[in-house]
């Protein structure tokens, strides 16, 4: 049974991610992560456009803040988003990577650390390799890696570089992806 | 920072505390995801393979315990992180903090890489009030401090730091601040005036009657039971009517000092110690 979903995405990835929130059971029984690449000097706004169409609260977290089902976690701007040992939000002002911050494959790596072969890791369109080597990370721990059919992605580089890296579970279209999500059921 | 192969488990973690325990350095606290994330960034950083070189070194040379402090800590990597903060603290909190008696004493809780004082005291001297506080800031690496204190700051940030000086419409440009003798540095005579403390892992020593404390994104870096002992030091430093500043995403929600603040700015996330 699984414990968390996490979502990354950059360029491309806007309108699917909107379209995987507004599909999503409000009685979704995990919390979603989502690491998208954003403009680091905004902090407002975001949060919000997402949250219009989401059937599931989408949260900006606070530092320590206690992770729970149902709910759509999205890394703040210009801060790491860790997944930290009981199931909490840690935030970190540490160096880019991969020139991003929030960085994708840190929130996937600590994500994998955690939750193990409890999680399943999503990465979406994006012109960045960020995210590539975290979607490892959950597949070399045991999780579950999906990555979004490349034929579909507005900008391939994600997806393509995430694909030779990795052995994936699934290559999905958005259509699928939202319907693999609504399958999961409360365990 | 890199994404290195090497991932620090929880045994070796636990040893590398233990170690660093015993030489006085208690990070027992801090949150251990980024922890252990700064430990592989140390043990990249030095090509020493894994924890057990990493405890190897510290054994064998004690002197390299204020190198590892050095990069164990976070930068802040950009000088005016958040410029609307920098806005409001330059339009609506200094006024208050030098309302009061002369020579008022603002105190940096933590020295970081130097991107909050010098962002501090560039805020100041453009009020002209630079040579009318007392500035204090705690740093816990010599090496840390030397930089400081020469000014040379991490050069690769410069168009960031530029961008965000930009934003907070400061009067000069940030170029108007390095220094004139050095290359690559900013002018250290910015901060030639300011105390230096000394503290190991956490705060030991603070100013009192304090009206302005600094202590942005660095409560990140710490559990619950450290983010309570360090609010209180800040607490106590305070005067009241005094101001505290945390990260946009650090909070006094839920903690035991939540009642010794109001809400002066919730969006940058500043208080003031009630009376």
């Amino acid at each position: 049974m699984h414990k968390a979903v996490i979502i990354g995405g950059s360029a491309g990835s806007f309108q699917v991610i909107t379209r995987i929130l507004s599909a999503m059971p409000a009685n979704f029984p995990l919390p979603v992560l989502l690491c998208l690449h954003r403009l680091k000097h905004v902090r407002s706004g975001f949060v919000e456009a997402l949250s219009i169409k989401s059937s599931i609260p989408v949260i900006e977290p606070m530092d320590k803040e206690q992770i729970k089902p149902g709910r759509a976690y999205l890394a703040p701007a210009n801060y790491h988003m860790y997944i930290e040992l009981g199931n909490k939000i840690a935030l970190s002002t540490e160096e880019p990577v991969n020139h991003s911050r929030p960085s994708i494959d840190l929130s996937f790596i600590t994500a994998a650390q955690v939750y193990r072969e409890k999680l399943i890791g999503i990465i979406l369109s994006g012109a960045n390799r960020d995210g590539a080597y975290g979607l490892k990370r959950v597949k070399d721990h045991g999780g579950m890696a999906i990555v979004q059919d490349p034929e579909e992605c507005q900008v391939k580089t994600m997806t393509d570089t995430s694909l030779k890296m990795t052995k994936v579970d699934h290559i999905f279209n958005t259509n699928e992806i939202i319907r693999f999500l609504q399958k999961i059921k409360h365990p | 920072m890199s994404t290195s192969n090497y991932e620090i488990g929880i045994v070796d973690t636990r040893a590398v505390l233990k170690i660093l325990t015993s030489m006085g350095y208690d990070f027992r606290d801090y949150a251990l995801t980024a922890f252990k994330r700064r430990l592989e960034h140390v043990i990249a950083l030095h090509g020493l393979k894994n924890a057990d070189g990493l405890m190897g070194k510290l054994n064998s040379q004690p002197e390299f315990i204020d190198q590892f402090i050095h990069d164990i800590t976070p930068s802040t990597t950009e000088m005016f992180r958040d410029p609307s903060f920098w806005r409001v603290l330059r339009d609506e909190v200094l006024p208050e903090v030098f309302k009061g008696p002369s020579q008022p004493k603002i105190w940096l809780a933590a020295l970081d890489s130097g991107e909050e004082l010098y962002s501090l005291a560039i805020i100041l001297k453009e009020q002209n009030l630079l040579d009318k506080v007392q500035l204090y800031a705690n740093y816990s690496s010599e090496k840390t401090l030397a930089r400081v204190k020469a000014g040379t700051l991490d050069m690769r940030n410069i168009e960031t730091n530029e961008a965000n000086y930009l934003r907070l419409n400061g009067k000069s440009t940030i170029h108007s601040y390095l220094s004139t003798t050095a290359s690559h540095a900013f002018d250290p005579s910015l901060v030639e005036g300011v105390n230096f403390i000394f503290q190991k892992t956490t705060i030991t020593e603070a100013p009192s009657a304090v009206r302005l404390a600094l202590f942005r994104n660095r409560m990140i870096y710490q559990n619950h039971f450290l983010q309570e002992k360090t609010l209180q030091m800040l607490t106590n430093s305070l005067v009241a009517g005094g101001f505290l500043a945390l990260g946009v995403k650090e909070t006094l929600e839920n903690t035991n000092t939540s009642n010794k603040f109001t809400v002066f700015n919730d969006n940058e996330k500043l208080y003031k110690r009630k009376t």
